[in-house]
């Protein structure tokens, strides 16, 4: 990796070693951009305690609220996406699993009971996406467009177009969404999430067949990987991810929205895209889109305590996920 | 050379693609322990098609293989892999994006029971086989990206691939068209050093000098038919030039 530009920094040298030895890792880049924001964010907040609520512990609740609900998807988004494939169904899946869940569940059948089922739902919606995919050789991005679509109307049909309350009672939110001081249950859910797919990624046979099939398929093909099997893997874990969330989000707000979960799909993606997942397959880390879901909230969290107007949290976001990828894009020629 | 019992067999092996075109006729063609044959003809003539039955990758439309005198359906690539059929094909079956140790073990990772990378083990392997078996002039490290190699060091990776899990025949096809002539050089010496190890390599090529400075048969396809099947020994180089030419 080429190296020079931090090291001639005023910051003397061990720093500059410091930093080339960060970049050098697969997702440093990423790292070092989400680091020197909160350094910034965390600084004003010292500096003007008032005016720039960063630290305040309301505020680091809403955001260890708010980034699991995305970030668990994203897990997932980077997993398909490594495999070469994109699903723009999950919002859907994930409405879809929870209103289905808490229907059950109101409807009188045990809670255990309904939230497997919701996981099941979202497993074989992503089974159906894959299969459709790998037998049709559709591009997944057509086939999920229309199942993102086909999805949000069986929601719609099953909520008959209204809000379903889910009241899980007080073991559920115990388990999901309780607070932990500052943090909050779920980003611990997170973390779990993250850490085993890290180790399905990166030290388990199958996460490596999936670098191998979205680097090169038919290398892969050619080595006797079965590689419609291990696509079809990426979306029936991204579809459990999906649901997964959202059982955690109606836990949360006791309500399940029919129209909840619209636009998560390209913020998922948005979140690996700045993380350095490759569009095309083959690249991706568990930390880039770990840290890519946290810094686009960070960002939408920032610009909300200074009080920027609602249209600036699009034009910031829209930017960094270009920048971002042109950056990515660069770093990888480099 | 040998003139022992084939390790693979082919008997009258037709290919046909759709109703017009008939790329394999009736091909009749066995490769014995420790030899390299010269697949050689014009393009078009059948021998990336033959390749890829072999390597089961494409099935016949008719014929059959044996292997070792036992009839065997190579129904895909992996059955091919089983009996220890390796090809290399022109794009190497490299996978830019992981690093040269993934690439070697990629598939047939050495792992847990519960499925979990043993990539301490895989990693020691890896840079035995590149400082002792195939020795890549500018790797320091299994831990290079692929995608970094030029030309000549990803075609080592993929030998020190077939190398290393003890194949009996490696297909090699088209596998200098990308090299230069030092890496040439040095490749025809790799192939040269696996004969004598004790495996057999089918080199498919239409550079007849490149055959003919390792092969010890030659085996000259055109359209779809064997037009000649001659060891080193019986022919010269203008008979060769001269034969592929009038076909």
């Amino acid at each position: 990796m080429e190296c020079g530009m931090a090291a001639t920094t005023s910051t003397g040298n061990s720093a500059g070693n410091f930093l080339n030895k960060v970049r050098g890792y697969k997702s440093g880049n990423i790292l070092i951009v989400f680091v020197a924001i909160q350094i910034v964010a965390i600084c004003a907040s010292l500096i003007f305690p008032e005016q720039f609520r960063y630290l305040s512990s309301s505020n680091l609740q809403v955001i260890f609220r708010a980034i699991p609900t995305l970030g668990i998807i994203a897990l997932g988004v980077n997993l398909l996406m490594i495999t070469g494939e994109f699903d723009l169904s999950v919002g859907s899946t994930f409405a879809l699993a929870s209103i289905i869940m808490a229907k059950l569940f109101n409807g009188g059948m045990p809670l255990p009971l309904a939230i497997l089922i919701a996981l099941i739902v979202g497993i074989l919606v992503g089974a159906i996406n894959g299969f459709a995919t790998v037998k049709s050789n559709v591009p997944s991005f057509i086939i999920t467009m229309g199942a993102m679509w086909f999805w949000r109307g069986i929601v719609l049909l099953i909520s008959q177009s209204s809000n379903e309350p889910f009241h899980p009672g007080a073991l559920m939110e115990m388990l999901f969404v309780a607070s932990v001081g500052p943090f909050q249950v779920q980003f611990f859910w997170f973390m779990a999430v993250g850490f085993a797919s890290w180790l399905f990624l990166e030290r388990h046979r199958m996460g490596n067949q999936f670098f191998a099939v979205g680097g090169n398929k038919s290398a892969a093909k050619a080595l006797g990987i079965n590689t419609d099997r291990t696509k079809m893997l990426g979306f029936m874990i991204l579809g459990g991810l999906a649901a997964f969330s959202g059982i955690i989000s109606a836990t949360r707000v006791n309500d399940v929205s029919p129209i909840q979960g619209e636009g998560l799909e390209l913020q998922a993606i948005a979140a690996c895209v700045i993380g350095g997942t490759a569009l095309m397959g083959g690249r991706g880390t568990v930390l880039g889109a770990f840290l890519g879901a946290a810094l686009l909230y960070t960002i939408q969290d920032v610009l909300l305590l200074l009080r920027a107007p609602g249209f600036y949290l699009k034009l910031f976001v829209g930017l960094i996920i270009i920048v971002a990828a042109i950056l990515n894009e660069m770093l990888r020629k480099k | 050379m040998s003139d022992e019992k084939p390790f693979i067999e082919l008997r009258g092996i037709t290919k046909c693609y759709g109703d017009t075109i008939k790329a394999l006729d009736d091909i009749s063609f066995n490769i014995k322990p420790r030899e390299i044959i010269g697949l050689v003809g014009d393009n078009g003539a059948g021998k990336s098609t033959l390749i890829k039955v072999i390597s089961g990758a494409h099935q016949p439309t008719s014929g059959k293989i044996y292997v070792n005198g036992k009839e065997t359906r190579f129904t895909s690539s992996k059955v091919a892999m089983d009996v220890g059929v390796e090809t290399i094909y022109q794009d190497m079956n490299l996978i830019d994006c992981m690093d040269i140790m993934r690439n070697i073990f990629c598939g047939r990772e050495d792992t847990t029971k519960a499925g979990f990378l043993n990539l301490k083990k895989m990693r020691e392997k890896a840079m035995h086989l590149l400082q002792n078996e195939v020795t890549i002039e500018g790797i320091r490290s299994p831990n290079q990206l692929v995608g970094n190699l030029s030309g000549g060091q990803k075609q080592a990776v993929a030998i020190a691939r077939a190398m290393f899990f003890k194949k009996q025949v490696l297909l090699l096809d088209e596998p200098t068209s990308a090299l230069s002539v030092r890496e040439t050089q040095a490749f025809l010496d790799h192939i040269t050093k696996l004969r004598d190890d004790g495996m057999s390599v089918v080199l498919v090529t239409h550079n007849i000098y490149h055959a003919y400075q390792v092969a010890d048969r030659f085996f000259l396809l055109s359209h779809g038919k064997c037009v000649l099947d001659v060891k080193k020994k019986d022919t010269d180089i203008e008979e060769l030039t001269k034969i592929i030419v009038a076909h």
